[in-house]
């Protein structure tokens, strides 16, 4: 689709140009003929006054009386000419000269109209007229140049053509910014869609023009009702958590305490199950409890939520004493829920503590998609394995509790985003190496 | 060592208590945030256990409540949610560690114990103070002359407590209030038949006599 500002201006444009041109026509056409109705009306007066003044004498000579005759006819090429023919007689205008007016004879009460060069590429308009005086049937032909009235209309055409293209030009810059600042609007609109997008906000602005009132209420509905399904979901899941986990954890205490009342093939099944049902629960609340792309509010910030996270993973493996090489981008823009984020960081900084010997490193960088990498020196994984490893959340060591769930968690997290995730061996401190990029977040808008 | 419980779930706390009381720590139950945070701030307590699912008040509010106080108390909070969000919270609001429901006793015992030695300043492992080392797993002391002792409950209870806190004066009623739980018998003339006890055991310059203050462990 064309955007709405470029087809309003190109339709007004276009209908602009149509009635400038349509008038420039119609007038230019009305002014023309006007003008020569004018000259025509003119000269018939003339050719009664000629015809007034002319006489026929006893021997049927005719005769016209110059005295009253107006000067610009006795002017040479004075662009006012006159020719009186009675059957052979013909008196013409001085004004004529040597040149003569072609005319064929014109009947009793007709009059004619027709165009002609004159001297001096004069145009001229040349009204005949056929009259009977004295019983003798004459035509009296006047003409009269039309050079200077047609250099005045064409005058006035070229000033009218000029401020009409004025005014045109001047009515597409005004409507352009009457567009831009009703359009306004839209365009902030537009601006707080992407904002909403990249999770800038969680609301758009409702202070807009009645037009985009129910559009914006409406998707601001729609938006606080996902809002409050998600939270509703994710509390949901949390109590579900909750009423599973208490009996869970009571057969694991029973079990514990009357270890020595029970034949050890039943505790080691018991224990089995149990661990099981722990973990199953664990992964299946943990990828439901994911937002993904929904907007949920808090974003994770990588400026405050990072240190915490790295301060807590440091309290809960404060015997470790573990050297932490940190190497986040200073601006990263790309935003994920923070609760995700803490999920998945959480999962695979407390994987890396967990096996580190004394180092973690990690690298967060932010170009087109983020890309987060975390090492550890310690005993890595057997490459035969690392291919099962986020799949069913297989644990690579027994002896350590939940070390393949947490990168199974991970693993949805990623999946969820669309990214991906690999593991390996770490080059640089020869343990585990985990590389996440979750793809950046493309405008729709 | 006095231990604060606060959990709501009875049958978990019943058969916590009992594995607790056995690993040598007087417990006082509660089960509800608004008793836990009373209790929390009576200073007579080593170590709580907090759950963050309590009713009447959340633990994490109870913890944030402690700690604007200046309520140092050390604190293993433990909840169902294995979130990170929540732990990092739970850490944020000043929590010392972390256990996620389902747990093992085994593992929450180490952890109270890494945590009390680590709020003494104590290193982790096996707690040794002058030659002195006390096996907290198995209630049994050893001597500088290399003869390991076993401990009934009660000495076992005192002798961690002196080890925890050496060279300072402890009175007798401090030392009740950190031995027994909030049911119990208690007879502050008891504590001096355990402390010639322990003194048969570890020589009597071990622990001196203040009067009218108390009994010191006497670092070397």
């Amino acid at each position: 689709m064309r955007s709405l500002q470029s087809k309003l201006s190109s339709g007004l444009i276009l209908s602009l140009i149509t009635v400038f041109g349509v008038l420039w026509f119609v007038i230019s056409f009305s002014i023309q003929s006007l003008a020569e109705e004018y000259i025509a009306s003119r000269l018939r007066h003339d050719a009664e006054m000629l015809l007034s003044n002319l006489h026929f004498d006893t021997a049927g000579k005719m005769s016209l009386d110059e005295g009253a005759i107006d000067l610009v006819y006795l002017k040479p090429f004075s662009g006012h000419y006159f020719l009186i023919a009675s059957g052979k007689q013909t008196i013409s205008s001085r004004s004529l000269w040597d040149q003569q007016l072609n005319i064929a004879g014109v009947n009793i009460n007709e009059s004619t109209r027709s165009y002609q060069d004159g001297p001096n590429k004069q145009s001229l308009l040349v009204i005949g007229n056929g009259f009977k005086k004295q019983d003798r049937k004459l035509s009296v032909i006047v003409a009269e140049d039309l050079n200077p009235v047609k250099q005045n209309i064409s005058q006035f055409q070229t000033r009218f053509a000029i401020s009409a293209i004025s005014m045109l030009i001047l009515l597409v810059v005004l409507q352009a910014l009457i567009l831009r600042h009703s359009l306004k609007s839209l365009v902030r609109l537009r601006s707080e869609l992407r904002a909403l997008q990249h999770g800038e906000i969680d609301q758009l602005n409702t202070d807009t023009p009645t037009e985009l009132q129910p559009l914006v209420s409406e998707v601001n509905h729609l938006l606080s009702i996902m809002a409050n399904q998600l939270h509703r979901s994710r509390d949901a899941l949390s109590d579900l958590a909750h009423a599973i986990k208490k009996p869970l954890t009571v057969m694991q205490q029973l079990t514990d305490k009357h270890r020595s009342d029970i034949s050890a093939d039943i505790q080691d099944a018991f224990a089995k199950q149990a661990t099981e049902i722990n973990r199953l629960t664990e992964r299946i609340l943990r990828r439901a409890r994911l937002a993904g792309h929904h907007h949920s509010g808090m974003r994770f910030s990588f400026s405050q939520d990072l240190p915490d996270l790295i301060g807590t993973l440091d309290l809960m493996y404060s015997d470790k004493a573990i050297t932490k090489h940190i190497n986040v981008d200073e601006e990263i823009k790309h935003l994920v829920d923070r609760e995700d984020m803490l999920e998945l960081l959480g999962n695979l900084l407390d994987n890396a503590y967990k096996w580190a010997r004394h180092t973690v490193d990690i690298r967060i960088k932010d170009d087109s998609g983020l890309n987060i990498c975390i090492e550890d020196d310690g005993p890595g994984a057997d490459p035969n394995k690392l291919q099962q490893l986020d799949r069913r959340g297989v644990r690579l060591d027994e002896t350590k509790q939940g070390h393949g769930i947490g990168l199974a968690i991970a693993s949805d997290m990623v999946r969820e985003y669309k990214g991906s995730l690999s593991f390996g061996r770490s080059e640089k401190l020869g343990g585990f190496r985990v590389d996440i990029t979750l793809p950046a977040v493309t405008d729709r808008f | 060592m006095r231990l604060l419980l606060a959990e709501d779930d009875e049958e978990l706390v019943a058969g916590l208590r009992k594995e607790l009381a056995a690993a040598g720590y007087a417990v006082d139950v509660t089960d509800n945030g608004v008793e836990a945070e009373f209790l929390g701030n009576e200073a007579i307590y080593d170590v709580a256990v907090l759950d963050l699912g309590l009713p009447g008040r959340n633990g994490l509010d109870v913890l944030k409540n402690w700690r604007s106080k200046g309520n140092t108390l050390p604190v293993i909070v433990l909840t169902a949610r294995n979130a990170w969000h929540e732990r990092v919270e739970g850490f944020k609001m000043g929590a010392d560690d972390y256990l996620g429901k389902p747990f093992h006793v085994e593992e929450l015992l180490v952890r109270l114990t890494a945590l009390l030695h680590r709020s003494r300043q104590q290193p982790g492992g096996v707690l040794t103070v002058c030659g002195l080392i006390l096996d907290e797993e198995r209630q049994t002391v050893s001597t500088t002359d290399g003869h390991e002792h076993r401990l009934t409950g009660t000495e076992f209870r005192l002798l961690r407590y002196m080890l925890l806190h050496p060279g300072k004066v402890l009175s007798k009623s401090q030392l009740t209030e950190h031995i027994y739980d909030l049911d119990s018998d208690k007879d502050s003339n008891v504590i001096e038949v355990y402390i010639r006890r322990l003194r048969h055991l570890l020589g009597n310059e071990r622990i001196e006599t203040r009067r009218g203050q108390g009994y010191v462990f006497k670092e070397n």
